[in-house]
């Protein structure tokens, strides 16, 4: 096995590959690695099982290979990809309308396009956060039947 | 029980500068609103309010989450279940 190698020290990489992927059919004495440079794989069963191997190799790969120049055959012109690009970015487009409409959410009422005055201005008055407080006492107790009823119907 | 709550809606109505009041669930659900708060403004401001819940570690201490405006606050409030804003005029 290793005269096979010993012609060949600048391409050890590709004799590695090679050695792999030939080496569960081929038999020791007569291992054949590159055909046409070596001068050991004269023998015709030797030149059949490579043939064999390499057929074998080719239709694995085809298997593996998809083939878009078929769909590509499949009577589409340009028109046709016109329309078809035109149809769907309308399509796109109608989507997204319909989402940005969705999304689009209420403003809470007569809020600030002035900030500064804003932020410059007083404190938000105690009182009123405890109104605000206040008014959450009285209904927090309360309605819970209330909650109750609104879900069960 | 219905009963009780829009009644107190009305009674925070009467308050003065009070323009809106807004009642609603943990899931933006609106339970009753007055004046410029509507049903749309149920599932925000509850969300507001359990946000801002989240920024404080004592349970016990609810915030007060205030949007301040040229003319008025929004003040929004969570209590237990239940979530308040109320829509008051600067006075």
């Amino acid at each position: 096995m290793g005269c096979c190698y010993s012609s060949e020290a600048e391409a050890s990489d590709q004799e590695e590959e090679t050695k792999r992927l030939l080496e569960p059919a081929a038999s020791p004495p007569n291992k054949v690695l590159n055909g046409a440079e070596q001068s050991y794989h004269n023998l015709p069963s030797a030149r059949t099982d490579e043939q064999a191997m390499l057929s074998s190799i080719l239709a694995k790969t085809a298997i593996n290979i998809i083939d878009v120049s078929a769909a590509d055959s499949q009577g589409m012109e340009q028109h046709e990809y016109m329309d078809r690009a035109r149809q769907y970015s309308t399509r796109l487009a109608m989507l997204s309308n319909n989402l940005t409409h969705w999304k689009k959410l209420p403003l809470l009422p007569s809020l600030t396009n002035q900030p500064h005055q804003v932020l410059a201005s007083d404190p938000v008055p105690f009182a009123d956060l405890q109104q605000v407080s206040r008014a959450g006492l009285s209904p927090c107790g309360a309605p819970q039947g209330h909650i109750l009823i609104l879900e069960e119907q | 029980m219905e009963g009780t709550l829009e009644q107190h809606l009305e009674e925070t109505m009467k308050s003065p500068a009070v323009v809106g009041v807004l009642c609603t669930d943990s899931q933006g659900l609106n339970l009753g609103c007055r004046g410029t708060l509507s049903d749309e403004h149920a599932g925000i401001i509850s969300v507001l309010a359990q946000q801002a819940a989240k920024l404080t570690s004592d349970p016990t201490d609810t915030p007060v989450v205030c949007l301040e405006s040229d003319s008025g606050n929004i003040m929004i409030q969570k209590h237990d279940s239940i979530t308040v804003a109320v829509h008051k005029l600067l006075s």
